[in-house]
This record gives C-alpha cells, sequence and structure tokens, in this order.
C-alpha cells in the first residue's frame, strides 16, 4: 500500500506479482510458467490443460470452468484475478481467507486436484478443469467430518479466521498418510508450518489431528 | 428492595474463609467455594464451532450485500510531508469507479507513511486499487525521525508541534493519570514512587544497572481491520466491523457523521482477532469509518474498506517499544531498591508506559520508582495490545532481576517469592517451581555451562499481574423463555475468539438446569443490548453476571407461574436437575410449564453491578482484586548458531471461576505462543533513511509457526472471589504478560550472560557470547 505503486496491478513503478502477470501478459506467464508434468509439490505451478487453456486471455472477463467442491463453476474473471479472489468474489465461497495475499500465512488454502494451494499465490485461469475443494468441500452438506468434529471438540480454533486453511493441510496430511500408519506430533507441525495462526491454536490443532489419526475419534454430535 | 448481607466461602486453596458481603438487592447470590456447578466449570466445546470449522461463519470481511462497493484507500509514502496539491478527478470515471474521496487537505501535514491522503469506492477491489494510482499528490518532504533514540536528541525533528492528548481504549489498562508536559519529543508519563529511590541505590551492598530494549510489535490479526457502511436512509446506518468493541464503532460513526446512537446498528457476527487494535470505527492510524462511511453516502451503495497487509502493519496500531534504564539496589540478600527510567515510542501516538510490573510486583521491596516516557517518531500509532506495557515492563525487571540475583548470589525464584506480597502468587511460584522441577533444571543448566556444551539449556521464570477489571452496568444482558421452552439470551458482545457466547449458554443452562441445546445466544449485534469491548480481560467478568441476572430474575418469574400451575405459594416451588418443578406433591415439567406462559415469553433484563468483595486481596495500594499468574520457561540454545527454541512453559493462572477450561486453555495457550513469538522472533523494521516499513508482510515480519511452540503445561489455580455472582475475572492479558520475560531469564541462564533485547536473535546470542562483535542498535 503505502503508495499506489505498491499496490497489485498498478501500472507504473515498482514491481509487484500481479503488475509483473500485466506486464508479461497472460499468454507469456501460463506458457512460461506452467510445468506440464503434473507435479506433487504444493508450491509448484499449475498445470493447464491444454484443451481449456485458451492461447491468449484477456484483459478482460474470460470465463474460466472448473470443478469446486463437487459441482462444476464457471466465472467470468479478468487474467490477472487470483484463484482465491475467484472464490470469495465470484463464486461466494468465503472459507478461504485473505490475509497476506503472498503465500506466507495459508489462510486461503485448497485443494487443488487433491493437493493443498495458496490459493493467493495461483491465477483463477490456472485451474480451468481441475478440481478445487475448500473448507466448505471438507463435509458433506450439513455433516461435519470427523477432522472438523476433532477441530470442534479439542477448541481447535479461537477467532477462527486461520481454521479453514489449517484444516486444508490437515486433511491432506490424513489423506497423503500410508494407511495404517500412526501419525506424529511432529509430522502433524510439519503439514501445519506453513499455516499462521495468531490465536495460537497450534496445540490444540495438533491434538485434535493425532486423535483423528489413531481412529478413536467418537463421531459425537455427528 | 435494600441491600443485603451474605456470607460467602472465598479465597483459594488451602486459604478459604467464610467473608460477608454486602449484596445489592437485585443482586443473584455469587457463586463461591461451595457451590456446585453442573454446566459452568465444564470443558464445552464453543458453540458456533461447526460454522468456523465448515467455512460458513461470515466475518465482516466476507460479508456481502447487494450492489456493495470496495474501497481502497491511498497512504502517504513520506514519513512526514506537507500536502501541496491533490487532484482525485483522474481517478473519477475509471472503470467501476463509484466515488472518489481526498481524504487529505492542502496544507495538511503528514506525519508517517500510511496516513490517509485519499480513497476510492469501486465495484471490485482491484478496481479501487488501480484508481489510487491515478491521483495526483504533490507532497512537500519533511524532515522526519523513526528511531526512539534519535527522537530524544535535541536537534531532532519535531514529530508535533502542539501537546497531542493521550488516546485511550476500552483495551488500555484502567486508571492511569495526566502525562506532564513536553520536552522536544519527548512526553513524560505520571511517575510512580514509593520510598526514596536514590538513597537506597545509595545504602545498597550490591547495585545492577543496566538498559533493556524491546522492540515495536503489531497486532497482526488474521483478519485485517475493516468496515462495511450501509446508509439506511440519510439518518441511520448499518455498519458490519471488524471490531472487538461493537459500541465503540457505534459511537464513533455516530457522532463522525452527526447521527443518534440509536440510529447507528453495528454487526460483528464473527472476528479474525484483534489484539487490543481494534477499538472504534477507525483504526488507530486510519479513519477507515469515516472513509467508508463518506464514500458509501457519495456513492449511495454500501461500502466495504478492508485494510490489506500491509496498511494492517503500518496504520492499524502496535505495541510501542521501550529502552528502560534499570538500576537495582541489594541490601543484605534482600531486594532494596528499584528504579526504572522507561522511553518508548508509539509512533505519532501515545501510550509507551512500561506497565505496572516494576512497581507493583514485588510490593516487599521499600523503595521503588517507574519514570516512563513516551517518545514521538514518524511512525504508525501504537496502541492498547494485549496487556499494554506489561510485556515490556516484566521483560526489563525480571532479567534485571536476575542479573541482580547472580550477583547477590541468591537464587531468583527465592528472590522473588521473598518479595512478592500476593499471597495466591507466591503459591503459584511455589506449586509450579516443584511442577515444573525447577532445583533440578537449574543445577542441569549450571552443569551445561560449566562444561561449556554447544547445546546449552536455561531455565527462568516471571511473574504475571492484572487488575479485575470487570464493568458495572456496561453489559446489559436480557433473558428470554420462550413458550416452546428455548431460553434466548441476548447482549451486544462481540466474540474476540476467547468464545464468550459458549460461556453465556452455560450460565443460562446452569441457572435453568436446562440442556445447552435449549439455549440460544444472540449476540454480535448492538440491537442486542449494550455491552463491554473485548479489552482489559474484561469480557467474561462484566457480561455473564448481567446474564446470570437476567436468568435469575426470569427464573423467579417462571416459579411463580410454577405456583400457580402447582397451587402452592412460590417459596414451596422446588426444581429438579432436569428444570421440572416440584411443589404440592405434583410437579411440572419445563416444556409444559413453558406452554402455560402468558404471551411469547417471560423476559427479564439485568446487568452486573459494582465489585462488591475483593478475595484474596486487593493490589496493595490499589482497590482492585489483582489477578496473578507466573510462568516457567525452559530453553535450548545451540551456541555456535545462536538460535534459542523455546521448549516448555509452564503457565500457572488464576482466572477466579474457570468458567470452560477447554476454551480458557485456548486462552493460556495463545498467550503464551504470543509471548514467546515477541520473545524471538516478531520486530517491526523502519528504514531510518526512507523512515518506511521494511518488512510490512507476514514473511519477513516473523510470527512463530507450529513448530517453534513449546510444549505448553497449564495449571490454575481457582480463586473464588466474591466481586461478582460469577466470580469470573479476565485471563486474556495476564496469560502473555511473563511469557517472554520468562523466556529471557532462561536465555540468560543457559547462557551466563544475558541477551538484554528483544527479540532474541541468533545474531544478539553470538553477539552476548562474544562471538562476533556487537553492531550499534
Ligand atoms: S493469503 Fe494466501 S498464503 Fe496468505
Ligand atoms: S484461530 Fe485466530 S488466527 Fe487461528
Amino acid at each position: 500500500m503505502s503508495e499506489p505503486a505498491n499496490r497489485r496491478g498498478a501500472p507504473k513503478g515498482g514491481l509487484t506479482r500481479r503488475g509483473l502477470f500485466r506486464g508479461v501478459g497472460t499468454a507469456t506467464l501460463l506458457g512460461g510458467c506452467v510445468d506440464r508434468t503434473s507435479t506433487t509439490d504444493p508450491g509448484g505451478h499449475a498445470v493447464v490443460d491444454d484443451a481449456t487453456a485458451p492461447a491468449e486471455l484477456g484483459p478482460d472477463r474470460v470465463p474460466v470452468r472448473f470443478t469446486l467442491n463437487g459441482e462444476s463453476v464457471e466465472a467470468a474473471v479478468e487474467p490477472r484475478t487470483t484463484l482465491l479472489d475467484a472464490l470469495r468474489l465470484d463464486l461466494d465461497t468465503t472459507g478461504p481467507k485473505l490475509v497476506c495475499d503472498r503465500g506466507s500465512c495459508s489462510a486461503c488454502l485448497v485443494l487443488v486436484d487433491g493437493l493443498p494451494r495458496n490459493s493467493c499465490m495461483m491465477l483463477a485461469h490456472d485451474v480451468a478443469g481441475r478440481e478445487v475443494t475448500t473448507v466448505e468441500g471438507l463435509s458433506k452438506g450439513d455433516e461435519l467430518s470427523a477432522l472438523q468434529h476433532a477441530f470442534v471438540r479439542h477448541d481447535a480454533l479461537q477467532c477462527g479466521f486461520c481454521t479453514s486453511g489449517m484444516l486444508i493441510s490437515c486433511a491432506a496430511l490424513l489423506r497423503r498418510r500410508p494407511k495404517g500408519e500412526p501419525l506424529t506430533a511432529t509430522q502433524v507441525q510439519d503439514a501445519i508450518a506453513g499455516n499462521l495462526c495468531r490465536c495460537g491454536t497450534y496445540p490444540h490443532v495438533v491434538a485434535a489431528v493425532l486423535e483423528v489419526a489413531s481412529g478413536k475419534t467418537e463421531r459425537a454430535g455427528a | 428492595m435494600a441491600d443485603r448481607k451474605q456470607t460467602l466461602r472465598l479465597g483459594f486453596e488451602g486459604h478459604l474463609r467464610k467473608v460477608d458481603v454486602t449484596l445489592p438487592a437485585t443482586e443473584a447470590t455469587p457463586w463461591d467455594a461451595d457451590s456446585k456447578l453442573e454446566i459452568v466449570g465444564t470443558e464445552v466445546p464453543r458453540l458456533d464451532g461447526h460454522l468456523k470449522v465448515s467455512g460458513r461463519a461470515k466475518y465482516t470481511f466476507d460479508v456481502a450485500l447487494p450492489g456493495m462497493l470496495w474501497a481502497a484507500v491511498l497512504r502517504s509514502p513520506h514519513p512526514a510531508a506537507r500536502i501541496e496539491s491533490i487532484d482525485v478527478s483522474k481517478a473519477e470515471g475509471q472503470p467501476g469507479v463509484k466515488a472518489v474521496l481526498a481524504v487529505a487537505k492542502p496544507g495538511d501535514t503528514l506525519r508517517f507513511a500510511g496516513q490517509d491522503v485519499a480513497a476510492v469506492a469501486a465495484e471490485r477491489p482491484e478496481q479501487a486499487r488501480d484508481a489510487l494510482a491515478l491521483i495526483e499528490v504533490r507532497y512537500t518532504p519533511l524532515p522526519f525521525v523513526v528511531d526512539t533514540e534519535g527522537a530524544m536528541r535535541d536537534k531532532a525533528p519535531r514529530v508535533h508541534e502542539a501537546p497531542i492528548t493521550e488516546r485511550r481504549t476500552e483495551g488500555d489498562e484502567p486508571g492511569k493519570a495526566k502525562a506532564g508536559g513536553m520536552q522536544g519529543n519527548v512526553r513524560a508519563l505520571p511517575p510512580n514512587e514509593r520510598g526514596n529511590v536514590d538513597k537506597a541505590l545509595r545504602e545498597s551492598d550490591v547495585v545492577h544497572e543496566a538498559t533493556y530494549v524491546t522492540q515495536v510489535q503489531t497486532h497482526s490479526a488474521l483478519e485485517t481491520h475493516g468496515v462495511l457502511v450501509r446508509w439506511d436512509g440519510d439518518q441511520s446506518m448499518t455498519v458490519w466491523a471488524s471490531t472487538q468493541g461493537i459500541f465503540s464503532v457505534r459511537d464513533e460513526m455516530a457522532e463522525v457523521f452527526g447521527l443518534a446512537p440509536s440510529k447507528v446498528r453495528v454487526i460483528t457476527e464473527y472476528l479474525g482477532g484483534g489484539f487490543g487494535a481494534k477499538f472504534g470505527a477507525s483504526a488507530p492510524g486510519s479513519r477507515l469509518g469515516f472513509i467508508a462511511g463518506e464514500l458509501s453516502r457519495l456513492a449511495r451503495a454500501p461500502v466495504k474498506l478492508m485494510c490489506d497487509r500491509h496498511e494492517e502493519h503500518v496504520c492499524t496500531g502496535n505495541r510501542p517499544d521501550s529502552r528502560q534504564a534499570v538500576a537495582l539496589g541489594g541490601r543484605r540478600g534482600k531486594l532494596h531498591a528499584i528504579d526504572v527510567v522507561a522511553h518508548g515510542t508509539a509512533g505519532i501516538g501515545t501510550g509507551a508506559g512500561v506497565g505496572r510490573n516494576a512497581f507493583s510486583l514485588y510490593t516487599r521491596c521499600p523503595n521503588a520508582r517507574v519514570r516512563a516516557h513516551d517518545v514521538f517518531t514518524n511512525g504508525g500509532p501504537g496502541t492498547a495490545m494485549r496487556a499494554p506495557g506489561h510485556p515490556q515492563g516484566a521483560f526489563a525487571l525480571e532479567l534485571a532481576l536476575d542479573e541482580l540475583a547472580a550477583k547477590m548470589g541468591v537464587d531468583p525464584l527465592k528472590l522473588r517469592l521473598d518479595h512478592d506480597e500476593h499471597p495466591l502468587r507466591s503459591m503459584q511460584l511455589r506449586q509450579g517451581a516443584e511442577r515444573f522441577g525447577w532445583d533440578e533444571l537449574r543445577k542441569r543448566s549450571a552443569q551445561l555451562r560449566s562444561r561449556n556444551t554447544r547445546v546449552r539449556k536455561g531455565v527462568g521464570v516471571a511473574s504475571s499481574l492484572w487488575g479485575d477489571f470487570g464493568r458495572a452496568n456496561a453489559a446489559v444482558a436480557t433473558c428470554s423463555v420462550l413458550r416452546d421452552g428455548t431460553i434466548e439470551l441476548k447482549n451486544g458482545v462481540q466474540d474476540i475468539g476467547g468464545g464468550i457466547p459458549t460461556v453465556i449458554a452455560q450460565v443460562g443452562a446452569e441457572v435453568f438446569a436446562r440442556p445447552l441445546s435449549t439455549i440460544r445466544v444472540r449476540y454480535g449485534d448492538s440491537d442486542y443490548g449494550p455491552s463491554v469491548g473485548s479489552g482489559g480481560s474484561t469480557t467474561t467478568s462484566s457480561v455473564t453476571p448481567a446474564v446470570r441476572n437476567a436468568c435469575e430474575q426470569a427464573r423467579v418469574a417462571l416459579q411463580e407461574l410454577a405456583a400457580k400451575q402447582l397451587k402452592v405459594p412460590a417459596g414451596e416451588v422446588r426444581w429438579d436437575g432436569d428444570g421440572t418443578a416440584h411443589g404440592g406433591g405434583g410437579s411440572i415439567t419445563f416444556g409444559q410449564l413453558c406452554k402455560k406462559i402468558d404471551g411469547e415469553a417471560i423476559v427479564a433484563t439485568a446487568t452486573r453491578p459494582a465489585t462488591y468483595g475483593h478475595e484474596p486481596m486487593a493490589f496493595p495500594g490499589s482497590k482492585f482484586y489483582q489477578i496473578a499468574g507466573a510462568q516457567f520457561a525452559e530453553v535450548e540454545v545451540d551456541t555456535w548458531t545462536g538460535v534459542v527454541r523455546a521448549t516448555r512453559v509452564l503457565a500457572v493462572h488464576d482466572c477466579g471461576r474457570v468458567m470452560n477450561p477447554l476454551t480458557l486453555r485456548s486462552q493460556i495457550n495463545g498467550g503464551v505462543i504470543q509471548g514467546t513469538s515477541y520473545a524471538l522472533m516478531e520486530e517491526r523494521v523502519l528504514d531510518g533513511d526512507l523512515g518506511r516499513m521494511l518488512n510490512p508482510n507476514l514473511e519477513s515480519y516473523k510470527i512463530l509457526g507450529a513448530r517453534d511452540v513449546p510444549e505448553i503445561e497449564v495449571m490454575l489455580t481457582e480463586v473464588h472471589t466474591g466481586a461478582n455472582n460469577t466470580g469470573a475475572v479476565g485471563i486474556g492479558e495476564p496469560a502473555t504478560v511473563p511469557t517472554a520475560a520468562a523466556i529471557a531469564c532462561a536465555v540468560y541462564d543457559a547462557l551466563g550472560v544475558p541477551v538484554r533485547s528483544l527479540p532474541i536473535t541468533p545474531a544478539k546470542v553470538l553477539e552476548a557470547l562474544g562471538m562476533i562483535p556487537g553492531r550499534p542498535a
């Protein structure tokens, strides 16, 4: 902030992430950044489906279609729009939160094709044709998952603003864990190492995940 | 009805006694040590937990209204400048832009980088930000100073031309007097002195003198400051605010726009943290409420203004820094004098005092003096942050005390016990030391030091004090018993994350002996009746007694109804554990009874009266009951790399009656974790040449993550205070007061040399060990 040049998408002055994106043009960006082999590195770049990715997009709004929490959705967004903004502003999915806007807090975490991604660091057009799961998609209707129940029971949330991202990290951990193998506290801490919580819920988050991993959860209230 | 006398059993473990208190007529008999409670005091998971874990809880940041616009603010790039001209015309007519506002005027002086200059409202947030780039402002940069020491020099540029008055919020510790005059950029705060410190220092046989430095910390709540304003006609408005003080927002908006307070409705259903910075419609360094309200008026549409992370760091408040020159005198093995001269900067704002620790903790020391000063600099204003002044004060005092203890050859724990008059804290220190293994761990540190091992371990202890500032007549609660058997409890309090709605429900369930599922709590809306801000550790102690009184009064009416149904005098009605009324050989269930309610509901409204009892003792020199706490910390230091890890913290706390041990533990964990983060990582860095913050983000402004959290053990020493009818007092602040101090003491124990500056970074550790040359502060 403090001066316009530092704002996202500002046309002049210092370089910003989105300013850079705009400057190089979306086609170059997509062509230049995309790793076309699927990656398991959560910090890696998006995979674009050649069939759905237009050669050049924008600068005006362009429709993008993807699967959100099991449903096919379409939004018309500018190429510079992040996945997070598209979710929050265009698709009324406000579970993922905007906190740092630069990949350092994980409050905006979602699963893209099953892998945790900071949605503030992806462009909406990068998820064309892919599957996106937000915290809203962890429960089935009103039925909370065992992990969500455990969060409530262990009070793994205070203000709750980091909770969506925490849950995504923890759900991803539980999913990628080899079946039947117990988890350690260190593994959980590593999994949420990128999730900032200002209220200090980390110990209760670890306890909740370990309980779910141990299979001893009672589905209280389910 | 007249006041009545009541005998209560008050005090704490091993010190319970009968005390006569005089209760106001309408006051429920306080729960005391003999009260057997079923729901209050049990681990109830927070009632809105399912909404927060499913992403359905709508925070201010998430609320969207039809036709809503997004605002963005152009902020000063200069730490000090005069505005020569400001031209917003090019921003008008940009795509999506609906209103543009020059907040500053030509001729205005800007005093910090980040101050409001102009604002735009547009259909999308990115459009608003794009339009800001087209606003043309000519500035004449002025001389500035951003570092505390620089600002104290004679020739330093003056930050304010005129004396300024203190800005206080509900987050501040009550009871401070007016400040003294200004000298340059330095403004003296009211001094505290007992005994004769200068004489006592001369008489002392051991004197320890050193300067202790703490950094500026930002609150960094994950939800940034922000408001959404909707005008409902031109004389009333609804405001959604990310605030810890709904009524402070209402009052400010009413004043700014000349409206009757009753015409301003404020809603905060969910709040993503605050930690002291979110009172009023403005952020401490930005007129958010005015900007959003004015843009909304101009655009004739609701306007949402949320700060981004950079703005959150620079203009929404911070914990001021401090430089504390401490002199301690020891005489015949006892602490004889405490002298603290403190200077700190709250930027352009006030409030850099260092808390009561030095003056009010070791009260057996006969001579004590604290002289604190605000130093004005061209930085964003400080504001209350979780126990304002205390973590700074505790750090300097407790580390200095350990250094004195070393010079005197006494155990630091013993030195504390010898001078702390608070009976409960003395017990906490003794029991905590035993549980922690203090004596053995101190021996282990000494061995590791003498063997000169690469990895050292050390332990430290520090104390916490805070007042019971629960407020009388501030919160008004309404209890409605509905015909369908639902008990509805209403109060306009906001939940900062402590879980107050859950505790409110527990109180209702307790009074009526009804399951929690039949209780509905309505909160987070000024329409639900006056309440307090979530600040100063006062929420539970101000709100729950009002709720209980309302419930008890509704229950009396219900009892009369039951008496009528059972055809017995009201005094003969007995309630059993599931809310069934018995009398005259008959009985009526709660559900049946509610169906007999005349009209829709039985409704009672009540508040809490002023504090009427102080147990176990009032704070020496103060009429407030003092909340006691102590924390023990263990650290591991790698002497080759200088990296410090906090490995263990034992937090021993009193919070009056424990209302909900589950959410209470969460709050204590939070206090310890924030304190650890403050001790080891966080620091706002301002560039002296540019006058701007260099780390206004969350990757270079470091906050403790999951892997750095010590193992935290919580030990609760319940106190029955008799100060209000539920016996609740606060814990939010006490839990973070001593953490950084205990960690600093532990580092000293590990190394044998102190690190007198926070945060304790690897560089400072290596410097203290003499392994790298010192850098100028
Ligand atoms: S908001 Fe995306 S990582 Fe912080
Ligand atoms: S619960 Fe508040 S930030 Fe994590």
